[in-house]
C-alpha cells in the first residue's frame, strides 16, 4: 500500500463550509444593517439607526400587507383545492393511465408564473384580450373577464402552486399504509364511512402541512404581482419592496425592512412546517412505501381523467397555444379573418442586440452555474449526510436556509452586500452567477441527497475496508453511482437560472442582462406579440433540457429495476 | 496458536448511549469466531470498530501486535490502512461494475499488474463459483449471486482477517444452509481468520471455532459451540442459545439442587455455596421420555404435543411446573399420557445468577 496517507476529508470540508457561510448568511448581515438605517438610504455604512422603516412599513403600506394577505389566501384556497383532486384521483382511484397523468402534472411546475402571467393577460385582458375580443365579436358589451384583478392574480399563481400541492398532498396519501383503510372496511363500514372516519382524518395533517408551505410560498411570489399587479395598481409586498428600490431616490431601507419582514413571516411558517413533520406528528407516515390499493370508480373514471386534464388544458395547453398564436402574429386577435401571420416577431426576439445577448447570457450563466454548482453541491451533500463530521447538521441547515429566503428579498440582501463589499463585481455576469449559485443550493442539494440517500452506505464502507483511499473511494464508488443524479439535478438548476427573475431583477446590470427580467421589460415597453415570441424562446429552452432530463430519469429507472 | 487479533476494554458511546460496554477477547491465527446477539447487543459495533468504520470511546484494538486503535494513545488507524477484509449484510456489490471489477477492487487499490490481478480474481471466482458470470453487471445479479461476489471480493486480495457482519441474514432459509456449509469449508481452505456476527444462533454453533454471546453491550459467555450449547453460565446463555428450561430453586448441598415445587434435582458443578437462592437449566433435547435410568426422574403428564417434523414438542405437567421436552418424531405421545421424564446431573446445569 504506496498510496497518499494524506486525509484531505477535514480541508475539503472546512474550505466548503466557509464558502456556502459567506454565499448565504453575509448578504443577510447586509440586508439587516440596512433595513436599520434611518438616515441616508444610499449611505455605507449606514451613519444613524432605528426602526422608523419598519414604523413607516406598517403606517403607510398597510395596504400593500393586506393586499399580499388577501390574494395569498385567494390562491392558497384554490391550489389545495386543485391539488387535493388531482392527488386523490391519482393516488386512491383506478383511472386509468395514472402514470402518465402523474407526470404530466409536473408540467404547470416548468411553465413557470412568468409565463403564465403573460398568457393570461393575452387571454383574458380587458378589451384585447382573446375572451374578450369572442364577446364582443358576438356583440358583446363591455368586458367579461379581467385578469387585472385581485382574482386574476390568484388565479395565475394557483395554476402554478396547484401542482406543488398535488405533489406534496399526494405524497402523504400514498404513504398511507391500505391496511388502516382495510380494517375499517374489514369491521363493516361503507366506503363512505371509510373516507370520513378513516382516511380523511389520517390525510388531514398531509393537506395541512400542503396548505401552510403554499401559503408562505404565496406570500412571495414576485412574477405574477409584476406582470398583472402593477399595470391594475395592486401592489403586494414584494412588488412593494420592487417598487421602492425604482423610486428616487430608491428607498433601500424601506426595502429591506420589508424584506426582512416578509423573511421572517416565511421563515416562520417554513420552520414550523418542518418542526411538524419532524415531530413525527403523522401517523401515517412511517416512511415505508405502500402500494395504496385504488378504489374502483366505474364509469366516473372517465370524469375523473377528465378533471386532470382539464388542469393541464387551462395551466398549460390553454395558455402556451394563446402565448403561440400571439407570437404568430402582427397584432395578437383571435378574429381569423383579422389575423395577419408572420415571423418578425421571432425575427427580431433573435435580432435585436439587447434581447440577443440576455438571451446568451441566461444559457451561459445556466451552463457555468449548473457546472460549477453540481461540483460544489455533491461534496456538500457528501459531507452533509455521509462525512459525519461535526456540525454536519448545521451545514445542512445552512445549505437549505435560502430556500426560505424569497428570491426577491435575497436579490436586495445581495445587491446591498455587494455595493458595500468592495470587489467589483456588481453589474456583472460574476454577481449573478453567485447569486444563482447560491439560490439554487436548496434545489441541488435536495436532488443529489435523493440519490446519496439511496445509495447504501456500506458500498462506500467496502471500498475504504478494501483499502481505498478517501478521494480513490470518491472517484471509484460515490461519484460513478451520483452520476444520474448529477445528471438531473445539473439539467434542473440549469432550468431554475434560465427562468429566474426575482433575483436577477437586482442584479441584472446594463452590461448584464438576463432573459427574465428582459421579458418583464419588454412587456411594459413594447408589444406583447415579441414579448410572447421572447417568452417562447426561454420556455423551448427549458422544455428541452426538460425532455433530456425525462428520457434520462427514465434510462436510470430501467437501468435500476 | 498466536494471537492476531486483540480487544481490550473496548467501549463505544453515541452521544448518551452505550453500544459496546468493556468488551475484551482474543482471536488467535486461523481461528473462527463468532458474535453472537440479539439485536442492539453491540455485536456488529464491535466488529465495526474492528474494520475501523467506528470510532470507539475507549479500549484497545490490535491487529497482529500492531495497535490499530488505542484510546489512551489517541490513535485510531483509518479502516483502509488496516487490512482486513469485510463482508456486509447488504452485500454492497457496486451496482456500477462488473463481477470482476468489484472482486479487482482490493487489488486495484494494491496497484498489482493486470496478469496478478486476473489471476487472483479467477481463484477468487473459482472458490465461489462465479467465474462464468465474471463479465456480468453486477446490478444483475440474484440475491445469492451477490453474496458470493461480495465473498470473492472479501478474499481476493488474500487479507489475513476476513469480517462478516450478518453475511447470510438476506438470504432465504435453504440458501443459507447451504452458504453456511460453503462458507465453513472456505474457512479451512483459505486459512484466514475470521470474525462473524450474526444473531443466529443455530449458525453460530455451526461455524464457528469459538463463540461469543453477547448482551446490551457487554460479553456473557465465551466458550466452543460445545461449552456455550451444555455448559451456559447463566440464565441469558441458556435462553438465547438453544432452547432450556430452566427451574428456580436453592442449592441444597454438594451437587443438590431444591427446585420450586419440591423436586430435587442432582447436578455436577465445581462448587456452590450452600443455601444460594439461583436457577438450573436443563436443554429440551436432553430430556427423555420413557423412563430410562437417570440421575433425575420425575413423574408427570403430556399436556400439549406439537409436531414440527424434524422433531416433536411436548408440554409435560410435573410437580416442578410445566417442562418442555423435544423429542424425534419416532413412537408419539399422545396428549394426557402419564409419563416418565430422565436426565442425567451433567445435563443439570447451574447457572450464575
Amino acid at each position: 500500500m504506496n498510496h497518499s496517507r494524506f486525509n484531505w476529508q477535514p480541508v475539503i470540508s472546512a474550505a466548503v463550509v466557509v464558502v456556502v457561510a459567506f454565499l448565504v448568511l453575509l448578504p443577510l448581515v447586509f440586508l439587516v444593517e440596512e433595513s436599520l438605517n434611518t438616515g441616508d438610504p444610499m449611505a455605507f455604512p449606514p451613519q444613524q439607526f432605528g426602526i422608523a422603516n419598519y414604523i413607516a412599513m406598517f403606517d403607510e403600506d398597510i395596504n400593500v400587507l393586506v393586499n399580499t394577505v388577501v390574494i395569498a389566501l385567494m390562491a392558497t384556497a384554490m391550489a389545495i383545492v386543485i391539488g387535493f383532486s388531482l392527488a386523490w384521483i391519482l393516488t386512491r382511484t383506478n383511472v386509468r393511465g395514472r402514470e402518465l397523468l402523474e407526470r404530466l402534472m409536473e408540467l404547470p411546475y416548468y411553465m413557470t408564473p412568468l409565463v403564465g402571467a403573460l398568457a393570461w393577460s393575452v387571454i383574458a385582458g380587458p378589451k384585447s384580450g382573446f375572451v374578450n375580443q369572442l364577446w364582443h365579436a358576438w356583440g358583446g358589451k363591455g368586458d367579461i373577464v379581467d385578469v387585472y384583478s385581485y382574482f386574476g392574480i390568484a388565479w395565475i399563481m394557483a395554476l402554478f402552486e396547484g401542482t406543488v400541492a398535488f405533489v406534496m398532498i399526494s405524497a402523504s396519501m400514498k404513504s398511507m399504509d391500505p391496511a388502516l383503510e382495510e380494517s375499517a372496511r374489514v369491521m363493516g363500514a361503507s366506503k363512505l364511512r371509510t373516507m370520513l372516519t378513516v382516511t380523511l382524518p389520517l390525510v388531514m395533517p398531509g393537506v395541512l402541512g400542503a396548505t401552510l408551505f403554499v401559503f408562505a410560498e404565496m406570500l412571495g411570489s414576485f412574477a405574477a404581482a409584476l406582470v398583472i399587479g402593477i399595470p391594475a395598481r395592486i401592489y403586494v409586498i414584494t412588488t412593494a419592496i420592487w417598487d421602492s428600490t425604482l423610486s428616487y431616490p430608491p428607498d433601500y431601507g424601506r426595502a429591506s425592512a420589508m424584506g426582512l419582514s416578509l423573511f421572517v413571516v416565511m421563515f416562520g411558517m417554513l420552520s414550523f412546517y418542518r418542526w411538524r413533520i419532524n415531530k413525527g406528528s403523522y401517523a401515517t407516515i412511517t416512511g415505508k412505501a405502500f402500494r395504496p390499493r385504488p378504489m374502483d370508480m366505474g364509469r366516473l373514471a372517465w370524469l375523473l381523467v377528465g378533471v386532470c386534464l382539464l388542469y393541464i388544458a387551462v395551466a398549460v395547453v390553454l395558455p402556451l397555444g394563446a402565448l403561440i398564436f400571439t407570437s404568430l402574429q402582427k397584432f395578437a386577435t383571435v378574429i381569423l379573418s383579422q389575423s395577419a401571420f408572420t415571423l418578425d416577431n421571432y425575427r427580431t426576439a433573435l435580432g435585436l442586440g439587447p434581447i440577443r445577448l440576455a438571451l446568451r447570457n441566461s444559457l451561459m450563466l445556466g451552463f457555468g452555474v449548473a457546472t460549477v454548482g453540481v461540483i460544489l453541491m455533491a461534496l456538500l451533500v457528501w459531507i452533509i449526510y455521509r462525512s459525519r463530521i461535526r456540525g454536519a447538521g448545521a451545514i445542512e441547515y445552512l445549505v437549505m436556509f435560502p430556500q426560505a429566503v424569497p428570491r426577491l428579498v435575497f436579490g436586495l440582501a445581495l445587491l446591498w452586500a455587494w455595493l458595500n463589499i468592495p470587489i467589483p463585481i456588481y453589474g456583472t455576469l460574476w454577481l449573478l452567477a453567485l447569486a444563482y449559485l447560491t439560490v439554487m443550493l436548496p434545489l441541488g442539494v435536495r436532488t443529489l441527497a435523493g440519490v446519496v440517500l439511496q445509495i447504501d452506505k456500506s458500498l462506500e464502507e467496502c471500498a475504504r475496508v478494501c483499502g481505498a483511499g478517501w478521494l480513490y473511494q470518491m472517484t471509484t464508488v460515490t461519484l460513478p453511482l451520483l452520476r444520474p443524479g448529477i445528471l438531473a439535478a445539473w439539467l434542473l438548476i440549469f432550468m431554475a437560472c434560465v427562468r429566474e427573475l426575482g433575483t436577477s431583477v437586482f442584479l441584472m446590470g446594463p452590461n448584464a442582462k438576463v432573459i427574465a427580467p428582459s421579458i418583464v421589460a419588454a412587456f411594459a415597453s413594447s408589444g406583447t406579440e415579441l414579448t410572447a415570441a421572447m417568452a417562447l424562446i426561454q420556455t423551448g429552452t427549458v422544455v428541452l433540457a426538460l425532455v433530456i432530463l425525462f428520457r434520462l430519469t427514465r434510462g436510470v429507472t430501467k437501468e435500476m429495476t | 496458536m498466536t494471537t492476531r487479533i486483540e480487544v481490550a476494554d473496548l467501549v463505544v458511546r453515541y452521544g448518551e448511549q452505550t453500544a459496546v460496554n468493556g468488551v475484551s477477547f482474543s482471536v488467535g491465527r486461523g481461528e473462527h469466531v463468532t458474535l453472537l446477539g440479539p439485536s442492539g447487543c453491540g455485536k456488529t459495533t464491535t466488529l465495526r470498530s474492528i474494520a475501523g468504520l467506528e470510532q470507539p470511546t475507549g479500549g484497545s484494538i490490535s491487529i497482529d501486535g500492531q495497535a490499530m486503535f488505542d484510546a489512551g494513545a489517541r490513535k485510531n488507524v483509518p479502516a483502509e490502512q488496516r487490512g482486513v477484509s469485510m463482508v456486509f449484510q447488504s452485500y454492497a456489490v457496486w451496482p456500477h461494475m462488473t463481477v470482476f471489477d468489484n472482486v479487482a477492487y482490493g487489488l486495484r487499490v494494491r496497484k498489482q499488474s493486470g496478469p496478478e490481478i486476473r489471476a487472483a480474481v479467477e481463484r477468487a471466482l473459482d472458490l465461489v463459483q462465479m467465474r462464468a458470470l465474471a463479465d456480468r453487471p453486477a446490478s444483475k445479479l440474484s440475491g445469492g449471486q451477490q453474496q458470493r461476489v461480495a465473498l470473492a471480493r472479501a478474499i481476493a486480495f488474500s487479507p489475513t482477517v476476513v469480517l462478516f457482519d450478518e453475511p447470510l441474514s438476506n438470504l432465504d432459509a435453504k440458501l443459507r444452509a447451504e452458504m453456511r456449509v460453503e462458507l465453513r469449508e472456505l474457512q479451512r481452505r483459505l486459512d484466514i481468520t475470521s470474525v462473524y456476527v450474526t444473531h443466529d444462533q443455530e449458525e453460530a454453533l455451526a461455524i464457528s471455532d469459538r463463540v461469543i454471546v453477547m448482551n446490551v453491550g457487554v460479553i456473557e459467555q465465551i466458550g466452543t459451540p460445545e461449552q456455550i450449547y451444555n455448559s451456559p453460565r447463566n440464565r441469558f446463555v441458556a435462553d438465547f442459545v438453544g432452547s432450556a428450561n430452566i427451574l428456580k430453586g436453592r442449592v441444597m448441598g454438594a451437587g443438590t439442587f431444591a427446585a420450586e415445587g419440591g423436586t430435587v434435582l442432582k447436578f455436577t458443578a465445581p462448587h456452590a455455596p450452600t443455601g444460594q437462592e439461583t436457577e438450573v437449566a436443563v436443554r429440551t433435547a436432553y430430556i427423555d421420555l420413557v423412563g430410562r435410568e437417570g440421575d433425575n426422574q420425575l413423574t408427570g403428564h403430556v399436556r400439549q404435543r406439537m409436531f414440527h417434523g424434524d422433531f416433536v414438542q411436548y408440554i409435560v405437567e410435573c410437580a416442578c411446573g410445566r417442562l418442555i421436552v423435544r423429542r424425534p418424531p419416532t413412537n408419539l405421545l399422545e396428549e394426557g399420557a402419564p409419563v416418565m421424564l430422565s436426565f442425567s446431573a451433567s445435563h443439570t446445569v447451574l447457572l450464575q445468577s
